[in-house]
């Protein structure tokens, strides 16, 4: 479904006096990878490996340096405006933080109505439509009809990813990007949400793109996982097969980083009090 | 004598909708070498817990309704304000979550140790290494000296170079690390750590978890590590405390809580961690909102 050949982006470095130019920074180094329809694909990484910079390429908010993104064979770089205007209907994103991505100004039917407004040409719908299809998906994402008409300050942050995912969810697209949807929640309300989103890709058929750098929600979620490092793809396959046969030595110190809840696995025990 | 006894500890925070208890009645001994960990979700008072034992709780909005803190004997609740002043930063330390908040953008990383290292020097010379009525001129060349040593402490590579460099020019790992040695800087007795590596990678977060780790092998102090991350508590905890809307659930030791949990919610909480045998749609979340407990 998503196809990316040998990505390359590189960030032009400060502009030095009148002609030079200090060397770029490499942000991603020939990253390939296939998402396939109906699954949900991992990027793992730190902090600056790359992966939000990956999905701003697949968005098209970054030009590339080198190689190509196709969405369902169709190359994004080459795509008119209006071509890339009906495609972002199809490909929707959820941010990490819900805190920052919901305008406090707005009710929660007027967030999650927005895209409606935005492809109003590819969803043609009347307000009253708007306001029924807001319903549906705040019933969806677990959130209630009394609801509709509240600020984003009155709710809690597992509530909020809920009505991130709705408002992603409103022109009914294919395609999700999930950028550390989580991260930002409490476990006890990351299993919810997890759940959540597992029911709707059930449901809805949906793509998953998570990006994560919980390895133990990537392995719960995901069919297939990357994990890129410094810019570079260092490991790709299925979860499985990574998770338990990791052949590259960044994977398997990421995996060993992991804190076991099992207190029996720390490293640490030995030599702490008891 | 008990490093840290929290008796009987009730707090209320007043707010536009009116007073709100917050904490009631929380008991916690932490003894030398011990490291603490004090789990539960948002809002159930662990951070609030931990502020209390500096008294960092502003006294306009909260208010003690009733209990003690005593740090080595000492009530800090019924301390005066100078009291208080020489134990911040100087027998208690504090690391608290956001390594890029909590350093001034606009001071040299140097300079904000060094400010640290004075403050605990003019309080008690000996942690500089002076004697005491050591001259001013000898405290600020020994503050330097202690700023760039804690720093080497800490893992920071070059450290007399990077001293000059600002916060933004260092990583997020590394500004955490630079807390860590500002909190070291007065030989703390008891380090409260409030969500330490939450803002960190894992990498990172295991490295700092080295760190305290190896703190308290070497010089004995006793932690109190707020987290909501069970495996960091697994990892690194001697004991733990399950905090739950401001009481504590369930505390012992880590092996014994975290792989016998006697309260169903400890189990609950345990259940939310996908670990590698959860298949998809088994995990347990809490539903979002705090059930009450009896």
């Amino acid at each position: 479904m998503l196809e990316i050949n040998n990505v390359s982006k590189i960030f032009p470095g400060q502009r030095k006096g009148l002609f030079g130019q200090a060397e770029g920074f490499k942000a991603l180094d020939d990253v390939s990878l296939r998402v396939t329809r109906g699954k949900s694909f991992g990027l793992v990484g730190e902090s600056g490996s790359g992966k939000t910079t990956l999905t701003r390429c697949i968005l098209k908010l970054e030009t590339l340096t080198s190689g190509n993104i196709l969405y369902e064979g169709a190359d994004i770089a080459r795509l008119a405006p209006a071509e890339m205007r009906r495609l972002r209907a199809r490909l929707q994103i959820v941010f990490q933080d819900p805190y920052a991505s919901l305008d406090p100004r707005m009710t929660i039917h007027d967030i999650v109505a927005e895209p409606l407004v935005i492809h109003r040409d590819i969803v043609p719908m009347t307000s009253r439509q708007r306001t029924e299809r807001v319903l549906e998906l705040l019933l969806q994402v677990g959130l209630r009809a009394e609801h509709l008409f509240r600020y984003p300050h009155e709710f809690s942050g597992g509530q909020r990813q809920r009505i991130g995912i709705a408002r992603a969810l409103a022109v009914k697209p294919e395609f999700l990007i999930l950028d550390e949807p989580t991260s930002a929640l409490d476990v006890s309300v990351q299993a919810d949400v997890l759940n959540l989103l597992h029911r709707l890709q059930e449901e809805l058929g949906l793509t998953y793109f998570f990006i994560s750098h919980d390895l133990g929600v990537i392995r719960y979620i995901c069919d297939d996982v990357a994990v890129i490092y410094r810019g570079k793809l260092v490991e790709s396959g299925p979860v499985a097969d990574i998770f338990e046969r990791p052949t590259n030595e960044y994977t398997r110190m990421l995996l060993n980083a992991m804190p076991d809840p099992d207190p029996d696995r720390s490293p640490f025990r030995t030599v702490a009090s008891v | 004598m008990t490093l840290l006894d929290i008796k009987n500890l009730n707090l209320s925070m007043r707010s536009f909708e009116g007073e709100t208890q917050i904490l009631h009645g929380i008991d916690l001994k932490v003894e030398r070498g011990e490291i603490w960990g004090m789990v539960g979700e948002t809002g159930s008072g662990k951070s609030l817990t931990g502020l209390s034992v500096s008294r960092l709780i502003p006294p306009a909005t909260g208010r003690y309704l009733a209990g003690s803190i005593e740090f080595e004997g000492r009530d800090v609740l019924k301390a005066g304000e100078k009291e208080m002043r020489a134990l911040r930063g100087r027998k208690i330390g504090m690391i608290f979550q956001d390594p890029t908040t909590n350093l001034n953008p606009v001071f040299r990383i140097g300079t904000q140790l060094v400010d640290v290292a004075l403050h605990a020097g003019h309080a008690d010379p000996t942690v500089l290494g002076l004697e005491p009525g050591a001259s001013s001129r000898d405290l600020k060349k020994a503050a330097k000296r202690v700023a760039v040593e804690m720093l080497d402490k800490v893992g920071i590579p070059k450290a007399a170079e990077r001293i000059h460099d600002y916060p933004h020019q260092f990583s997020g790992g590394m500004r955490q690390r630079v807390l860590i040695a500002m909190a070291m800087i007065g030989k703390p007795d008891l380090l409260i750590a409030d969500e330490p590596t939450t803002a960190l990678d894992v990498s990172v977060q295991a490295q700092i978890l080295k760190l305290i780790h190896d703190l308290v092998a070497e010089r004995n102090i006793g932690v109190l590590m707020i987290t909501h991350n069970l495996g960091v508590v697994a990892q690194i905890c001697s004991h733990v405390a399950v905090m739950y809307r401001g009481r504590i659930l369930e505390r012992g030791l880590v092996t014994d809580v975290l792989k016998k949990p006697s309260h169903v919610y400890t189990q609950a909480l345990l259940n939310s961690i996908p670990t590698a045998h959860t298949k998809r749609g088994e995990l347990r979340g809490l539903g979002g909102v705090m059930p009450e407990v009896q």
